[in-house]
C-alpha cells in the first residue's frame, strides 16, 4: 500500500511536471493572437459606355472593410502584423491590391501603441509588414483595427473573367 | 484516488491542448472578387458627316474633278475578351452603291492615347452593301476617345466607270462599321 502511494505520488510529480511543460510551450506558442472580421469585397468595376475608354482602373473597398483584433502579450512586448495573398484560385498578376491601416481600433491599453501601415502597402505573394503593435506594461489587445483595400491595374487588357484571391494577415514577431 | 490522479492528469492535458489550440491562432483572411467582362464597343468620331463632292471643270473637254480625300473621321474601340478567346475586326460596308462611283476607305495604324493589343489595318477597300474587313488582330484593347485616337481612316471617291455617272445632289449614303469576332 505504501508502495502504492509513493507510485501514484511520482506519477503525479511527473505530470504535474508535463502539464507545466505544456503550459509554458502553449504560452510560448500562442503568444501573438489575430482574428480577422469585416466582410469579403466584391469590387464593384462600372461598365465601360464610351468606345475608346478604358476602366478608371483603380477602386477602393469601405475604410473599415477588414477589421482586425490583435493581441501581444506583456512579456513578448511587440508583433508586427504582415499580409500576403494567394490566388483563389485565379488572379491576373496585373492585378495590384494594397492594403492600409485607416485607424487603431480600440484599446484598453493607454501606453501601447500601432505603428506604420496607414499608407497603401502593395500586398504581394510573400508577407509584408503592414503595421507594429507595442504592448507597454500591459496586454496589448486591439479590437476593431479597420484596413482599407484598394485594388488597381483593372484594365480591358485582361481578359474578361472572374479573379478572386484570398488576403492573408498574420501576426508574429518583430 | 488512483482514479482521480489519472482523471486529472487526463483532463489537465486535453484541457491545455484544447486551450493552446484555440489560443494559437495567428493568422486570418478575406477574399477579393472581381469580375471583368466581354466588352465590345465601337464608336466614330466626331459624328457629324462627310462631305464629298465632285467640281465641275473649269475648261470644257476637261472630267468633273474628284474631292480631295477626307481623313476626318477616327476609329475608337474598346475590346476585352475571355483568356483564349477569338480577336476581333473592324468591317465596313455601305447601304447602296453609286453608280459609276466608288468609294474607298482605309484605316491608318493605331495612335493616341490607347492601349493593349490593337487593330491591324487592311489594305484599301472599296465599299459595297457586303461587310469587308478594315481592322483587324483586336484583342483586348482600348483606342483612347474621341478625334486623334484610334485609326483614322481615309474615305475618298474615284470615278469607276465614267459613262455612268450622273448629276446628282446630297445622294446619302450610310457607312456602317461593325466590330466582331
Amino acid at each position: 500500500m505504501i508502495y502504492n502511494n509513493s507510485l501514484l505520488n511520482k506519477v503525479f510529480f511527473y505530470k504535474s511536471i508535463i502539464s507545466v511543460f505544456l503550459l509554458i510551450s502553449c504560452y510560448v506558442k500562442s503568444q501573438r493572437v489575430l482574428t480577422v472580421g469585416g466582410n469579403n469585397w466584391t469590387v464593384a468595376v462600372p461598365s465601360i459606355t464610351e468606345a475608346g475608354s478604358n476602366y478608371s482602373g483603380t477602386y477602393e473597398s469601405a475604410s473599415n472593410q477588414v477589421l482586425l483584433n490583435a493581441s501581444v502579450p506583456l512579456l513578448l512586448g511587440n508583433g508586427k502584423i504582415t499580409v500576403r495573398y494567394e490566388p483563389n484560385p485565379n488572379w491576373d498578376s496585373s492585378l495590384i491590391l494594397q492594403a492600409r491601416r485607416t485607424g487603431n481600433g480600440t484599446t484598453a491599453c493607454v501606453a501601447c501603441t500601432l505603428t506604420g501601415g496607414t499608407s497603401y502597402v502593395m500586398i504581394p505573394l510573400t508577407d509584408v509588414e503592414l503595421f507594429r503593435i507595442q504592448a507597454t506594461l500591459a496586454l496589448a489587445s486591439y479590437t476593431n483595427i479597420p484596413v482599407q483595400l484598394q485594388l488597381s491595374g483593372v484594365s480591358v487588357t485582361i481578359p474578361a473573367a472572374t479573379y478572386n484571391s484570398r488576403i492573408i494577415f498574420t501576426i508574429s514577431a518583430l | 484516488m488512483r482514479s482521480r490522479m489519472k482523471h486529472f492528469g487526463i483532463n489537465t492535458v486535453i484541457f491545455l491542448m484544447v486551450s493552446c489550440r484555440i489560443s494559437a491562432q495567428s493568422t486570418g483572411n478575406r477574399t477579393v472578387a472581381v469580375t471583368l467582362p466581354v466588352v465590345t464597343l465601337i464608336d466614330v468620331e466626331p459624328s457629324s458627316p462627310v462631305t464629298l463632292s465632285y467640281s465641275a471643270p473649269a475648261d470644257a473637254g476637261r472630267p468633273v474633278a474628284l474631292p480631295s480625300v477626307n481623313m476626318t473621321k477616327w476609329v475608337n474601340y474598346t475590346s476585352a475578351i475571355a483568356l483564349g478567346g477569338i480577336s476581333r475586326r473592324i468591317t465596313a460596308s455601305v447601304n447602296q452603291v453609286i453608280s459609276g462611283v466608288d468609294i474607298k476607305v482605309q484605316a491608318s495604324g493605331a495612335s493616341g492615347s490607347g492601349g493593349g493589343t490593337l487593330g491591324i489595318p487592311s489594305a484599301q477597300i472599296t465599299l459595297t452593301t457586303a461587310a469587308q474587313t478594315i481592322i483587324s488582330g483586336i484583342g483586348g484593347a482600348f483606342t483612347g476617345n474621341g478625334a486623334n485616337n484610334g485609326h483614322q481612316l481615309s474615305i475618298s471617291l474615284t470615278t469607276n466607270t465614267y459613262a455612268n455617272l450622273s448629276a446628282r445632289t446630297n445622294t446619302p449614303v450610310i457607312i456602317t462599321y461593325t466590330i466582331t469576332e
